[in-house]
């Protein structure tokens, strides 16, 4: 499987809160989009995404790793089209912290903390990368 | 913020950070006052990353809690402001205790808030929570926040916010990291320094405290110490002082009471008065060893807690003298004045020496010459100390004039040295009647007054001591409840005389001067009494002390209740003889209409007058009644010892109607109470016998008495008998009218034997001859 790398201009679209859209497959093809609160920048050639309640999509997952994400960058009205493989679950460690501890210093405030809840950390490695105006 | 710069440039810009943090590092740790490390904390945070806004938030001592303690760059950020751990960024920061970096704060605050309004509107309100203000910028998009750690303790958070989305890269995470880590150790020397202060600065205030209360039980220890000291000094000074000295008199008293301590027999001190005899007695309490108490009884005071005394409770055990002997097992009991006792009391004292020998050492007092106390001296069997007078030991008075100065000096408060060289000239001069109880009073006065360390006695204050009106007082003669009777003689004529100093408490005013018109009033009616069988007045007043005294003729003898006392009953005849005296001298008091009212044993002086023997005296006139309408004065007073808070009679002589007033009060009244006297010269015993005054009394109202024929172990004529009977009816009626008329009915009542002069100096002789002897005290 080849892999891409993430240019640094998809920055300001990642680790910004702002929801973005997450396509899976089943294993028998049937397909399922939802919205993801957040795409963490883990490194060049991964991101993270927050597993918060989504039972259909990390059961798609499971079963077919290939996965779709487009994330918006509001500021520069950029959508990035990432096309990922789950590479692994993480409930714990830096990378799950940074991303608890961004979920939760804005939920705290704002009343959310129940609502939003990181469950997980799911890496996934990043396969290609496009981009698309608004 | 990586911007697009040159290499140069950003060796530059390095540098100079280099150069910011190096300078960061050096003050922060030059000082330990907290407000400048936050000075420059946040002054660095400015020269880093200008226009930015930074704030430092310590934790509470509470563990829960962040406090803004510095801010720079906020319009609204006053220090004070506080955010819980656990909220918003800063409270992440503190919670997880890891650094935090947002770069896109106002896009997440966004989507948060309309996911939160979608939730409320599709009625999903419990999910969600209340929204909580955050110390901040609040349009800030990058903040970086950094837990402020020293060895994984939290101290506080330090937070810079930007309003510029993705403003921090990560080597300005970098810089504020290095910041963060060196306040965060400034900050807590600061905070332990601070600490510590504090502590040293509790502890000094707990010193002192400390110190003060240390200081404050000292001084309390010592004036406690100091009371002790004085108590124990005026418990010795009360056996020592009159027994310090070096005279041949005082070595040899000395020598007595510690040769005679170690015994157990009954022990008599004679001696004047005021010589000390108290305190030779405390000594040979303390030199005997015993365990027991000393217990002190003035026999005067004995007799006179026989009295009635209006409202007074009546206690038997109060006038027993085996119930003070039962206080002193173990110990020492001291008779005062035991010349004093009554017949009565004599028994129950003969009674105890002879079945409680031992168990206290009995030790008596008197200043009368033993040789006329006819009952005392076997019982003492002539062990006896004799206590000298001050004047046989004048060398000892510098001694006891140093010890006394340093007594009352202390006790009144008063730095004094001591007397003059010329004072105790004057002092060792004086003839001392008043032997050391006089010496204490003149140092007492004198220190009372004295302005400086020295004391001066001039004459004239020895002579007022001891002196009223134009008499001065030569020596006691006795005393008693009432107060005291003296030897006194006129400054000028050398006249003797007798003067009875009368202690009445009264407080200065009104009462009291009412008090001293009715007192020299009765005075002034007693003088007018000429009978020879009455004891002239010569002089009365009040002296300088606020006593009332009178100034008497000095008779030469013993009062009837002393003969019987210490000789027994008298013949009827000799009875006879002297009642018929008494009669003469109260029919002229009556013909005033005065009522004498205490008429008993111990107001019948009998003596000798010139070459007269067994003349008799009433005493005590100056306690009459005026009979209503027949004196002209304040008839219905009461008089000076009669007023409502003093004695109105003795029980065993008083008259039913002089009680309770049935009927009136006359001549019969002094008539019933000499009859009393009688019964009591024949018989040695009293008309009735009684365990509490109130019973007497009822027996006088109400009792017929004994036939004293029935009682005396002598023969008693029967018309003597039956006149006494007669004068003892309840009925004043039934009484001789008068006291001439009983004179009379006396004079005719014929005796095979009768009581001639011969046989009363024959009897003075006997029994009592130095007390008649021609020579009086000059």
């Amino acid at each position: 499987m080849t892999e891409a790398r993430l240019p640094q201009e998809i920055r300001p679209a990642l680790d910004n809160g702002v929801p973005c859209l997450m396509v899976t497959c089943s294993a028998d093809g049937t397909p399922n989009a939802t919205v993801i609160s957040q795409v963490h920048y883990v490194d060049d050639t991964r991101v993270a995404l927050s597993f918060q309640f989504f039972s259909k999509t990390i059961k798609n997952v499971r079963e077919n790793p290939r996965a779709w994400a487009g994330v918006m960058d509001v500021v520069g009205q950029v959508d990035w089209l990432l096309d990922l493989e789950f590479e692994r679950s993480e409930t714990e460690g830096p990378i799950f912290d940074a991303m608890d501890m961004q979920i939760e210093a804005i939920a705290s405030a704002t009343g959310m903390s129940g609502v939003f809840k990181l469950r997980a950390a799911d890496i996934y490695r990043v396969l290609s990368v496009g981009k698309r105006p608004f | 913020m990586a911007d697009p710069e040159g290499p140069a440039a950003q060796i530059a810009r390095q540098a100079a950070e280099l150069q910011i943090l190096q300078r960061v590092a050096s003050e922060v740790n030059a000082t330990l006052d907290l407000e400048e490390i936050y000075d420059i904390a946040l002054a660095t945070m400015g020269e880093l990353f200008a226009a930015h806004h930074a704030v430092i938030l310590l934790l509470e001592p509470d563990g829960q809690t962040l406090r803004v303690v510095a801010s720079r760059g906020y319009e609204n950020q006053a220090a004070g402001g506080r955010v819980r751990v656990g909220i918003g960024a800063v409270g992440i920061v503190a919670q997880k205790r890891r650094m935090l970096q947002l770069g896109n704060l106002g896009q997440q605050r966004a989507y948060a808030s309309a996911q939160r309004r979608q939730m409320m509107k599709a009625g999903r309100d419990s999910e969600v929570g209340d929204v909580v203000p955050v110390p901040g910028l609040p349009n800030a998009e990058s903040q970086i926040a950094i837990p402020l750690l020293i060895r994984d303790e939290l101290v506080g958070v330090f937070s810079i916010e930007s309003p510029v989305r993705q403003a921090f890269d990560a080597h300005d995470r970098s810089l504020v990291t290095i910041v963060a880590n060196q306040i965060a150790s400034a900050i807590r020397n600061a905070q332990l320094y601070d600490e510590r202060r504090r502590a040293a600065d509790a502890l000094q205030a707990a010193n002192a405290s400390l110190e003060a209360r240390v200081a404050e039980r000292t001084a309390a220890l010592q004036r406690e110490l100091r009371i002790a000291e004085d108590l124990l000094q005026q418990a010795r000074s009360r056996v020592d002082g009159p027994l310090l000295g070096e005279s041949a008199a005082v070595r040899t008293l000395r020598d007595a009471v510690a040769h005679e301590a170690i015994y157990r027999w009954p022990l008599l001190l004679t001696g004047p008065p005021g010589s000390g005899k108290e305190a030779v007695a405390h000594a040979l309490h303390l030199g005997s060893g015993r365990k027991g108490a000393f217990i002190f009884v003035s026999c005067p005071e004995l007799q006179t807690q026989n009295r009635y005394v209006p409202g007074a409770p009546a206690r038997a055990a109060d006038r027993s003298l085996i119930s003070k002997f039962e206080l002193a097992l173990g110990g020492t009991l001291f008779l005062d004045a035991v010349h004093e006792l009554s017949i009565e009391h004599q028994g129950e004292l003969r009674g105890i020496l002879e079945r409680h020998s031992g168990d206290v050492r009995v030790v008596a007092s008197t200043p009368v010459d033993v040789r006329t106390i006819g009952w005392l001296a076997p019982l003492f069997n002539g062990r006896a100390i004799a206590v000298p007078a001050l004047r046989q030991r004048r060398e000892d008075i510098p001694v006891l004039v140093d010890h006394y100065v340093r007594k009352y000096g202390r006790q009144l408060g008063k730095q004094v040295e001591g007397v003059s060289p010329e004072s105790l000239q004057r002092l060792e001069a004086y003839a001392w009647p008043g032997n050391i109880r006089e010496l204490t009073a003149v140092l007492e006065r004198a220190i009372l007054v004295a302005k400086g360390p020295v004391i001066e006695i001039d004459e004239e204050s020895l002579d007022n001591q001891l002196s009223v009106g134009s008499y001065r007082l030569i020596s006691q003669l006795g005393s008693g409840g009432m107060g005291e009777v003296w030897l006194a003689k006129h400054r000028l004529l050398a006249r003797p005389a007798a003067v009875k100093l009368i202690r009445k408490e009264t407080p200065p005013g009104a009462a009291r001067e009412q008090l001293v018109r009715r007192f020299q009033r009765e005075a002034q009616v007693t003088a007018r009494l000429r009978s020879p069988h009455t004891v002239q007045l010569y002089d009365f007043g009040v002296n300088d002390s606020g006593a009332f005294y009178y100034v008497m003729e000095l008779l030469q003898g013993l009062d009837l209740q002393r003969i019987v006392n210490n000789f027994g009953p008298l013949l009827p005849e000799r009875v006879i003889t002297l009642l018929r005296q008494a009669c003469r001298s109260l029919a002229e008091a009556h013909e005033h209409g005065l009522v004498h009212r205490d008429i008993k044993p111990a107001n019948l002086f009998v003596g000798r007058l010139g070459t007269e023997y067994d003349y008799l005296k009433v005493l005590d006139f100056g306690i009459v009644k005026e009979q209503p309408g027949r004196g002209g004065h304040d008839a219905a007073g009461s008089t000076l010892l009669t007023s409502p808070d003093l004695v109105q009679g003795t029980p065993a002589f008083m008259a039913p109607e002089l009680v309770f007033g049935e009927h009136p009060i006359d001549g019969r009244t002094d008539l019933y109470s000499l009859a009393c006297a009688a019964y009591w010269a024949l018989t040695g015993q009293l008309v009735f016998k009684a365990s509490t005054p109130a019973q007497m009394l009822l027996h006088h109202a109400q009792t017929q008495p004994a036939l004293p024929s029935a009682v005396s172990e002598l023969p008693i004529p029967g018309d003597l008998e039956t006149l006494l009977m007669q004068c003892l009816e309840k009925d004043p009626a039934k009484r001789p009218a008068s006291a001439l008329a009983l004179d009379a009915r006396l004079a005719r009542i014929r005796s095979s034997d009768p009581w001639t002069q011969d046989r009363a100096r024959g009897w003075w002789d006997a029994h009592a001859p130095d007390v008649v002897a021609q020579t009086t005290t000059s």
